[in-house]
């Protein structure tokens, strides 16, 4: 055995862990294992004289390896990582012994049993620390650039304070417009800010930026390599008119004969094959939808290149394949609304004077389908009497459990605007109002003050007169305790929550990014990184990351690119060593390392042996398993420091 | 009731959860997410004719309030048609509820008089629908069917079987203590 001097440090954490393990009983059964030289405890080991105390000892005692039983190594491995390197030694001879979430937190009602997990945990890690080898960390340089994947608020946002700063921003978004939802909504809570009043001049920004490159009608087809050196592939569509040659005069959609239902309007008015989506689009250039387009030649149409001046379009248009190095990137692939169908008790998609929020934003928007006024879908009159549920979609086993945020203030928004213009009688089922934000429960008091009624519970079900459209709405007024019935309601608003987009998964499995249980993409860690994921580098912004309003999601926003200015300012990170290498000696080229990696991190040298590029390998150790020569080793992670921990757990203890 | 009649407040002096953990042993595990939207009751048939208020009973189960609940009357208003159930946003499967509370109204001695006869019809004849009247056999014979139906009310020992069964269940007692306390 060697005659490596390892310390082994207790942490009490407060009470955390030693109101649960018997720290004394720990220290004793300890003591005197073979390389054990110092056994020490503290209140707080991570604190600043809890890492002294480590420091003192390693160089007093001149120690070649340590053990800290404490937390997770994804709390503080750094911090005692740094504290070992500032007492001079190699801070891969670290073993952390995680007996708080892995033991006292879940153990709290055993505490003896807890007590002996916590020996064997310690002693599998000495076990380890006895094999560590000091490795060095290769340091890598950053690209200054970063790829943001979606254009909405939140990627225009990050976009706009990362090339202000100076780091070049590929922008990319699946829509033939920036923008994303917050250009569809007419007003924004509870200012009544216009948003587009709001967002255009910020679109306009990401148009002009010389350090943005915006790339529409695009999506991300997959991510290689590893922070600071990304290689992105994006496929983009073509759109059929050069937008540095197209005027947006609009000759082309006036003359074309195809009328389709609007996307952008909520399907609640037309457009053309060859459209703009709304009048500050940017890029300000037509668009040319060659699936609804009647056919680009002259017997079949091909109006709109005749019409067309400029001669900005161009038929012959082809996907394109782009290919960039990014040093960070920031995923805001925003939400979607939810498909009220899924509720058939409210009637959505089978009554045409029920709708969703989404719809009644267009119709309020002065530049929307209706011009402003809040109509019944089935014969475009005023409505009399409105009612708006709350939580469709949202709080609910049977779709989605979370709270969607934003549909109480949506809907308290909206109910003022109708009752503040109109005078329309509005009522609103709600089960809790969630009026969190700043000034939001001030705007909530001020809309009942306005004469919007809020009727505490859920409707049950909704049902039409086929005559006159009309709709009955049944609920409970819970708080009187007494069934409730509306027999003519001219609206009926559902209030719909927010769901991931389709694009969430193919985003997450092309950036190998977690999902939550509710679909959105996983943060890190709720509070203290709530802007990056798993994966070094990739950063989190607006819905993308879960429900949220516009002042949270803007907020989140600015925090991913600030990550990934602290990551880019430096310019040069340190890669962990956790790399597979090769034994030459042992390697006899039959090249199944290279046909098992996941990352493409394998090659054939010239010598005929396999080579790993440390700079592709993410350590996860599946060469070392397939090679049947026993040629690779996963550097830090062992097969004899694993078997050395599994070994020693099995061995009896005195 | 004037306005000047004392109110007394609900009383929980003694917070007792055996009733709720009862409901959820007995149909309904999630009775505890419930949160008081009133989809059930605003959903409910049997409510927008009656005083039944599923939220309402739900409610006073979660506070513990046994006696209110077993013996309310529009307990038994519930035809069990699950809209309820289909549609609560939070799978408390209301209707469940209801047939749990129900159990424990019974087993405590609230059981009302038509179900309690029907019960009584069960064990002397073997068959909740009573058959033994003449016409009805006249009936069966005219449509095509045998008199009898090929039920226990054809079998006399199988009568005896469902009495065992009675017994050894304390039905019978349940049924015929009832009796009692009615006369």
């Amino acid at each position: 055995m060697s005659d490596k001097k390892i310390g082994v440090f207790i942490c009490h954490c407060g009470s955390n862990i030693a109101g649960v393990v018997d720290i004394e009983k720990v220290k004793a059964a300890i003591n005197g294992l073979p390389n054990v030289e110092i056994i020490d405890d503290y209140k707080y080991v991570c604190s600043k004289p809890g890492q002294q105390i480590v420091k003192d000892h390693i160089t007093n005692s001149r120690l070649g390896g340590i053990v800290i039983a404490a937390c997770s190594p994804r709390m503080h491995e750094p911090t005692f990582r740094q504290a070992m390197r500032e007492a001079g030694l190699n801070p891969f001879l670290l073993e952390m012994a995680n007996i708080r979430e892995h033991n006292s937190w879940i153990h709290s009602d055993d505490p003896e049993a807890a007590t002996e997990k916590a020996i064997d945990l310690i002693r599998m890690a000495v076990a380890r620390t006895r094999l560590l080898e000091a490795l060095e960390e290769t340091e890598v340089s950053i690209k200054k650039s970063t790829l943001i994947v979606g254009a909405g608020i939140a990627g225009i946002s990050a976009a706009l304070d990362l090339a202000d700063a100076g780091f070049k921003v590929h922008l990319v978004e699946k829509e033939p417009t920036i923008g994303g939802k917050m250009a569809r909504w007419d007003k924004t809570f509870p200012t009544l800010d216009c948003s587009s009043c709001i967002l255009t001049p910020r679109m306009t920004d990401v148009g002009n930026h010389p350090n943005i490159d915006l790339i529409t009608l695009a999506e991300v087809e997959s991510v290689d390599g590893f922070v600071g050196n990304f290689k992105v592939k994006i496929k983009q569509r073509p759109r059929y008119v050069d937008f540095d040659i197209c005027t947006s005069c609009g000759d082309c959609s006036e003359i074309c004969p195809v009328d389709i239902p609007a996307d952008f309007e909520a399907n609640l008015s037309y457009r053309k094959a060859i459209y703009i989506p709304f009048a500050q689009a940017v890029p300000s250039t037509y668009v040319l939808d060659m699936e609804h387009c009647l056919g680009v030649d002259a017997v079949r149409c091909g109006k709109c290149k005749d019409k067309c001046e400029a001669g900005a379009i161009n038929y012959d248009d082809v996907e394109k394949t782009i290919e960039i190095e990014v040093g960070t990137i920031i995923v805001s692939t925003g939400f979607e609304i939810f498909d009220a169908t899924k509720k058939p008790e409210y009637g959505y998609g089978e009554f045409l004077n029920v709708v969703n929020i989404g719809e009644v934003e267009r119709m309020l928007s002065s530049a929307g389908p209706t011009q402003g006024n809040i109509v019944r879908p089935s014969d475009l009159q005023k409505p009399k009497r409105i009612v708006y549920v709350q939580c469709v979609g949202s709080r609910d086993e049977l779709t989605n459990r979370y709270c969607s945020r934003i549909c109480c203030m949506t809907a308290i928004k909206q109910a003022r605007m109708i009752r503040d213009k109109t005078g329309i009688d509005v009522y609103i089922f709600y089960i809790d109002l969630r009026t969190f934000g700043k000034g939001y429960e001030e705007f909530y008091e001020s809309t009942a003050k306005a004469g919007v009624t809020f009727i505490r519970g859920r409707v049950g079900e909704v049902h039409q007169n086929d005559e006159t459209m009309s709709l009955m709405v049944r609920g409970e007024d819970t708080l009187l305790g007494k069934p409730i019935q509306f027999d003519d309601v001219d609206l009926v608003v559902l209030s719909t929550g927010v769901v991931a987009p389709e694009s969430t998964q193919k985003i997450s499995q092309a950036l190998n990014l977690s999902l939550s249980p509710d679909g959105f993409l996983m943060e890190a860690h709720p509070k203290l990184r709530p802007v990056d994921s798993f994966n070094d580098g990739i950063f989190l912004a607006g819905m993308a990351q879960g429900p949220k309003d516009i002042p949270d999601t803007v907020s989140q926003a600015k925090a991913a690119a600030s990550g990934a200015m602290a990551l880019m300012g430096k310019g040069k990170i340190n890669i962990e060593p956790y790399y597979s290498v090769v034994d030459e000696d042992k390697c006899a080229g039959c090249e199944v390392c290279i046909s098992v990696c996941p990352y493409n991190a394998i090659v054939l040298n010239e010598r005929g042996h396999a080579e790993v590029n440390p700079a592709l390998c993410k350590g996860c150790g599946t060469c070392t398993s397939t090679c049947a020569s026993g040629a690779i080793t996963s550097q830090h992670y062992t097969d004899g420091q694993i078997a050395a921990m599994i070994t020693e757990y099995l061995s009896v203890r005195e | 009731m004037t306005s000047a009649e004392e109110k007394t407040a609900i009383e929980i002096d003694t917070p007792d959860d055996s009733f709720v953990q009862m409901i959820k042993k007995t149909g309904g595990p999630n009775v505890q997410n419930c949160y008081q939207c009133g989809t059930c009751s605003g959903s409910c048939p049997a409510g927008s004719r009656t005083n039944y208020l599923v939220r309402l009973i739900i409610r006073k189960a979660l506070l513990g309030l046994k006696e209110q609940c077993i013996s309310s009357p529009e307990l038994w208003y519930c035809t069990t048609c699950y809209t309820c159930t289909d549609r609560c946003p939070q799978d408390v499967k209301p209707t469940d509820v209801i047939k749990a509370i129900r159990n424990v109204a019974v087993a405590e001695g609230y059981m009302l008089v038509p179900h309690q006869k029907t019960a009584l019809k069960v064990l002397e004849a073997g068959h909740a629908v009573p058959l033994e009247k003449e016409m009805w056999e006249n009936l069966r014979e005219k449509v095509g069917l045998e008199r009898v139906p090929p039920n226990a009310s054809r079998y006399p020992e199988a009568i005896e079987e469902i009495k065992k069964i009675a017994k050894k269940t304390g039905f019978d007692k349940l049924v015929a203590e009832k009796e009692t306390q009615e006369e």
